[in-house]
């Protein structure tokens, strides 16, 4: 399992916002996707999972709605709110700024100092 | 909005639980059931793939948890999970957990009753509209600073003065006794006059009719004749006539419209004197009015003298006599008289209540410790199964807050009722007539935090101590009597620290009691049985005719002793044993040939001859003055042995000189006095001391002198009589109208022995006694019950080595003694301490209560008391301990 990677502390809310933006989803679901959508280079611990949709959900960024599922069963579809798709934007553009930044330093060469 | 979500998450979580529980476990199954799926389309077997769905899962049960921390609830839920479980646990020890709430229960509603007395009787007494910001003004005269006098104005100074920029609004007032005519015999009614802006500076409305109003005083026109009466006088003199409203009351023969009555929780102008109606004033009636003086909200006093001290500088410019020669204005809020008054006293009594309430902590820790240690086992378990050391301190914590608040219930509702005793106790001077005792919110949080305090505080020790068990020894251990040692060393400094405590306790009520018997057998000097005080306000008179006041009062006098029933009546100016006259001031002298550096300070007495005689003071030596010597009123003076043995020990002070300078003639338009007042006075005669400056303190230095000497608008006839002096009231009364119709008199409402009751020493310490001795018992009541519980405890944890002895021969006796040795040294060291207490602590309380002191016979007897009951507490649950089966002891274990 060589080419899975650990999940960096914070980055799965982030994730499960991104994951849910396309399309409303259960909660299984999410976790499906985002493995599907990292080409399964992503790990997600179950446990941990549940607890940050939660969180997200208490936080009111998520809205959940119980629905069928393709094979006919109740499940719980998630939704993103107004208020979560502002905190998506935010943290998409927080995390592109920190990656560009921690990019630009590893990057630099000694002829650059 | 976000805010909103979080709020509605955990409502749901906290009122929806099984809904939400459901909800979870629903999804998760769903989870799980799709990843089966999942795992059998990639070629598991069915059962393969369900086992390893759920093991990679995990507990539904723990995702639950997870959920809750997830959404931050799990706190509440595990606090709630141990709410129930110590409930239960109370509930398990019916006896201890009431005795522990009972403790606390005694100790919070002490604390709050005196801290609502404090509260509602001193610091919010009043039910004006913002009280807080009304203030007295005062000013302090440089030469007098510790006694702050009140300044007048004229009606334009008045004028002037309410557009100060500190204050809000201002009310103007004076007082004024007038004689309600019109019936038999004249009768004395104190008139407050108002300024017309009251009922809205006041803001309390009438309880029939109405007040005074701006609209009866309009330019222009006289002031009407309206008069608006207290809830005391409409009481005393019309029995509460619900129809008196539109009635007449005559004043000086004027008609004046009753137009409304005022609540009974209205007693203004009581700061200077009662007042029994209220008339609108107008300068025809009352040239001068004192300002009651509201803020502007937010102005502090420093700011509001610092103006007001101009306007009055300007003021004195205009009228000097109104002002002291040097002063300071310095308004104080009108609750401050009384915080002056009482302040100390409830000091004290909150201290004691304090002394009360950890005595209940210790008890209920005590017991507390003693219930825990049975429980050790449980704790152990508890933590071996991996329990936080917290989770276990939380747990006994939440235990003891249960019994607090159980305990603070109890409490408060007990305080309201005795918060009200200090008033019953303590006449008027002490409280405003206004304040009432009410439960409201300040006292209810008051008694929260007193709760969660003490649950804290008694909880606490037994807490820590009980949550760090010796988790091997107590497993391994099959009696119950395991790792105890270092809770046996505590219980014993709680009980030695609550016996300490109340003996304190006991001493404070032993001294009280000793004072306060002391001052009831005092050594008066004079013989207040069977004499009355009369006030007689005089007509004023401005025309200095002296020879015709004292001619007059002495008028009076003789129509007075010709009463039949009377014994002697005496004239004496102002002032009425054993209190100080001149309101505590006392006059300067010289002496003639003896010049001193030091000011020599003398209660002045102006009198009749026949004062000495009305009141049985012995004349020790030399002479009385003669009826023509009186009505000169100079040249002549008798003083008291206090002051002959200071000034001249030798004996000799007969024969010579001496002056009283305050008795000089400074013009003030209603008074008069003799030629030579402030003149050399010869020492004619020497009477015994008798009380003069309070019933606590000897006979300070007095001299008397004829009244004719100096007099005013005002005097007082002591009356001896044969049997009650009341009931000779109406005769008196009778025989001055003969010789003038409109000669009333003051109230008169006690005799000078009944009267005695009402001085400050005797009332501050009959309050101190009785409620002292009430702490004092519940404290010894709680010390006991703390013993007793120990002995019976640590009976308990030895039933069964007390079983071995018991086998091997030991006698009843020795079991006994092993039991109640411990405790006894304990008590002993208690005492020692709380007997060190009392003494260190006793110089400084003298400041407080100068007349409560302890002989050696009030500690020995606080000593054996607290000795003799202890041990009795002691005894009574060995006594059982004595009485154990050996064979059922050992067979237990």
């Amino acid at each position: 399992m060589g080419k899975q990677i650990d999940l960096l502390q914070g980055t799965l809310e982030i994730l499960i916002l991104k994951a849910v933006s396309l399309g409303p989803l259960h909660g299984y679901g999410i976790l499906l996707r985002i493995q599907q959508i990292s080409g399964e280079r992503l790990e997600i611990p179950q446990g941990s999972f549940y607890i940050a949709l939660y969180r997200i959900e208490h936080k009111g960024w998520l809205e959940g709605e119980w629905g069928e599922s393709e094979n006919n069963r109740r499940a719980k579809f998630y939704r993103l709110t107004t208020a979560g798709n502002r905190q998506l934007k935010s943290e998409t553009a927080k995390w592109s700024q920190m990656t560009d930044v921690v990019n630009t330093i590893l990057r630099a060469t000694p002829e650059q100092i | 909005m976000i805010l909103f979500a979080q709020l509605r998450s955990w409502w749901n979580a906290l009122f929806h639980r099984t809904r939400i529980d459901n909800d979870i476990e629903e999804e998760l199954q769903f989870h799980i059931d799709a990843h089966t799926q999942q795992l059998i389309e990639v070629g598991l077997s069915p059962q393969e793939a369900r086992r390893n769905a759920i093991i990679e899962f995990g507990r539904v049960d723990t995702q639950k948890e997870k959920y809750r921390s997830a959404i931050g609830l799990q706190p509440l839920h595990e606090i709630n999970g141990d709410i129930r479980y110590g409930l239960r646990s109370l509930y398990r020890n019916r006896v201890v957990s009431l005795v522990a709430i009972l403790s606390l229960a005694l100790g919070i509603g002490a604390t709050t009753a005196i801290f609502s007395v404090v509260y509602d009787a001193l610091l919010h007494p009043f039910p004006y509209a913002g009280a807080d910001r009304i203030v007295n003004p005062a000013v302090i005269d440089k030469a007098h600073p510790q006694s702050p006098t009140w300044f007048a104005l004229t009606p334009s100074q008045f004028e002037n003065f309410s557009k100060a920029n500190s204050l809000d609004s201002v009310l103007g007032f004076m007082l004024n006794g007038l004689t309600a005519t019109g019936s038999e015999l004249p009768e004395d009614v104190q008139a407050a006059y108002v300024t017309s802006n009251i009922s809205s500076f006041l803001g309390v409305p009438a309880k029939l009719g109405r007040g005074i109003e701006p609209f009866d005083v309009a330019k222009g026109r006289p002031p009407s004749n309206v008069v608006v009466l207290t809830y005391k006088y409409w009481q005393s003199k019309y029995g509460g006539d619900s129809k008196i409203v539109g009635r007449t009351l005559q004043l000086n023969h004027e008609n004046y419209t009753i137009v409304g009555v005022m609540p009974r929780r209205f007693a203004f102008t009581q700061t200077v004197s009662n007042a029994d109606v209220y008339i609108p004033w107008a300068p025809t009636r009352s040239p001068n009015l004192f300002p009651w003086i509201k803020l502007k909200p937010g102005v502090s006093l420093a700011a509001a003298n610092s103006e007001f001290q101009s306007f009055l500088d300007e003021f004195k410019r205009e009228t000097p006599k109104h002002f002291p020669a040097s002063f300071q204005v310095s308004v104080q809020p009108i609750n401050e008289p009384y915080i002056h008054q009482s302040g100390p006293t409830f000091a004290l009594l909150f201290a004691s209540v304090v002394l009360l309430l950890l005595i209940g902590c210790a008890n209920c820790s005590i017991l507390l410790l003693a219930r825990g240690e049975s429980r050790l086992h449980e704790f152990a378990i508890r933590s071996a199964i991996g329990a936080s050391r917290f989770r276990i301190v939380r747990q006994l914590l939440i235990e003891s807050l249960a019994i607090a608040c159980a305990g603070a219930t109890i409490g408060v509702a007990a305080s309201f009722w005795l918060a009200q005793l200090p008033l019953q106790v303590m006449p008027n001077a002490y409280f405003p007539q206004e304040a009432a005792i009410t439960v409201n919110l300040p006292i209810l949080a008051f008694s929260v935090v007193l709760a969660l305090l003490t649950g804290l505080l008694s909880g606490i020790y037994p807490a820590l101590r009980l949550s760090r068990p010796n988790l091997s020894q107590i497993i391994q251990s099959t009696s119950r009597n395991a790792g105890v040692k270092s809770s046996k060393r505590t219980l014993n400094l709680l009980i030695g620290s609550q016996i300490a405590l109340t003996f304190l306790l006991l001493g404070l009520a032993g001294a009280a009691i000793t004072g306060f018997l002391k001052i009831t057998s005092t050594r008066l000097g004079y013989d207040p049985h069977n004499v009355m005080v009369v006030g007689i306000p005089l007509k004023r008179d401005t025309s200095k005719n002296r020879i015709a006041r004292a001619t007059y009062i002495d008028q009076v006098r003789e129509s007075a002793a010709s009463v039949p029933g009377v014994i002697s009546v005496a004239v004496c100016s102002r002032g009425i044993p054993p209190a100080p006259p001149f309101n505590g001031l006392k006059a300067p002298f010289e002496i003639l040939g003896a010049p001193s550096q030091q000011e020599q300070l003398a209660a002045t007495t102006l009198v009749s001859p026949e004062y000495f005689a009305t009141l049985k003071i012995p004349l020790l030596k030399g002479r009385l003055w003669d009826q023509s010597e009186n009505r000169r009123g100079d040249f002549v003076a008798v003083v008291n042995q206090a002051l002959a043995q200071r000034y001249w020990p030798q004996g000799n002070a007969i024969g010579h000189q001496i002056s009283i300078s305050g008795l000089k003639d400074e013009g003030a338009p209603l008074s008069v006095a003799s030629p030579q007042s402030s003149q050399q006075r010869q020492i004619i005669g020497i009477v015994a001391d008798s009380r003069n400056d309070g019933l606590e303190r000897p006979a300070a230095p007095a001299i008397y002198v004829p009244y004719t000497t100096f007099m005013w608008d005002y005097t007082q006839l002591f009356i001896r009589t044969a049997n009650q002096p009341l009931a000779s009231l109406k005769a008196i009364r009778t025989a001055l109208h003969s010789i003038n119709p409109e000669q009333r008199t003051m109230t008169v409402s006690d005799d000078l022995e009944a009267g005695l009751q009402f001085q400050p020493i005797w009332v501050q310490q009959r309050l101190f006694s009785i409620l002292f001795s009430f702490f004092a018992c519940l404290a010894l009541l709680l010390s006991l019950v703390g013993l007793a519980s120990t002995v019976s405890f640590a009976i308990a944890q030895r039933t069964s080595e007390l079983g071995i002895r018991m086998a091997l021969g030991a006698q009843q006796s020795h079991i006994v003694w092993i039991v109640v040795r411990t405790t006894l040294i304990t008590v002993a060291s208690g005492v020692a301490i709380g007997l060190l207490l009392t003494l260190a602590i006793e110089k400084a309380l003298r400041h407080w209560t100068p007349a409560s002191f302890s002989t050696p016979w009030t500690l020995v007897a606080v000593t054996l008391l607290l000795l003799t009951c202890a041990t009795i507490a002691c005894l009574l649950p060995a006594r059982r301990a004595a009485h154990i089966d050996p064979m059922q002891t050992l067979r237990c274990d």
